[in-house]
């Protein structure tokens, strides 16, 4: 396991799948309160196979076949996309002007949801098994995009964005068992702020070396841009702060 | 079936574009710097990089600026 791939791949795949696993965890979690585990449990496993197919297939066919300058122009962009949506909502989280993402209160109306729609003990849960099969598919989607993309660089990457994820799944899968409650204490705007700076500068990394420029210092500039995009965001952060006035954040929070 | 297919799609699409005018401006740094790196000297062609980066920068702030905006508005 080297440093560098540990850096660039593994850790923020950790970081960034987490915040997705909790989201799948806490709608798995209300289906199997409130209809039973085992249906539930059948879907999540079928989502994770679905999802370890299309990380298998896409990952591995990008890694060894697209050229690597065009892989990192295209891997680049999507970076960025994918990153400045991310640093976006968090931002805007931050201000006040959207509403933060309350697992609590997701978890409680999902079992409301459930209870209303009844359930026949007789028959096989083919709700509760879809509800979980396409709540862990979506946001695994999410993790499956985050992978392919740290990873897209060599097949070693990839393996360590991998693991990142695995172990991620693993920890929040086994901490939310031993709760049996969704994480509200996890600061997922806090990460997703976080994943959106890496994601970010790892889309103007890379997007600028797909176009043929070349980085003073190579990957060490890395940081650099990091830095940049972090004093940016707190900038603008402190803007929305400003311009908005305290009624209107309270407003948007209660939204 | 077909509303789970248009859930995915939907969620794939909405994993990059969340605010059409922050995706377009994403791809228009990306493209100005492409122009910069084709025109530019030797010498010049390490700060394409950098063009790239003070563009997203001003993208960022550009961005939330009109929400920051958007949202004043909408408060009254």
């Amino acid at each position: 396991m080297d440093v560098f791939n540990l850096a660039v791949a593994a850790a923020p795949s950790f970081v960034a799948s987490s915040v997705e696993f909790v989201e799948a965890l806490t709608i798995v979690l209300a289906v199997g309160t409130t209809r039973g585990w085992r249906a539930p449990l059948v879907g999540t496993a079928l989502a994770a196979l679905t999802l370890a197919v299309i990380v298998a297939v896409v990952g591995v066919a990008l890694v060894t076949i697209v050229p690597r300058h065009l892989l990192q122009l295209v891997v680049g962009v999507l970076l960025l996309l994918f990153g400045l949506r991310w640093l976006r909502k968090a931002i805007l989280r931050y201000a006040g002007v959207v509403a933060v993402h309350d697992e609590e209160l997701i978890y409680q109306r999902e079992i409301a949801e459930l209870r209303a729609q009844g359930l026949r003990k007789a028959e096989w849960d083919w709700v509760g098994m879809l509800i979980a099969y396409k709540a862990v598919l979506l946001e695994g989607l999410e993790v499956a995009f985050i992978v392919i993309a740290f990873g897209a660089t060599s097949i070693a990457a990839l393996q360590h964005a991998v693991w990142g994820a695995i172990v991620a799944g693993v920890i929040v899968t086994a901490v939310g068992v031993a709760l049996r409650q969704p994480l509200t204490k996890v600061p997922e705007n806090t990460m997703k702020f976080g994943v959106g700076a890496m994601l970010t500068s790892f889309g103007v990394f890379w997007a600028a070396e797909g176009l043929g420029t070349a980085w003073p210092g190579d990957a060490v500039a890395l940081f650099g841009i990091l830095g940049s995009v972090l004093v940016v965001s707190w900038l603008a952060a402190r803007m929305l702060g400003a311009m908005l006035p305290q009624g209107a954040r309270v407003e948007a929070r209660n939204v | 079936m077909s509303k789970f297919l248009r859930a995915v799609w939907d969620n794939t699409y909405g994993l990059l574009v969340d605010d059409g005018a922050l995706a377009l401006g994403a791809l228009a740094a990306v493209a100005i710097t492409w122009l910069f790196a084709v025109v530019a000297t030797q010498a010049a062609e390490q700060l394409g990089g950098a063009v790239l980066l003070v563009l997203v920068c001003g993208l960022v702030i550009a961005n939330l600026y009109t929400a920051g905006q958007n949202a004043r508005r909408r408060a009254g």
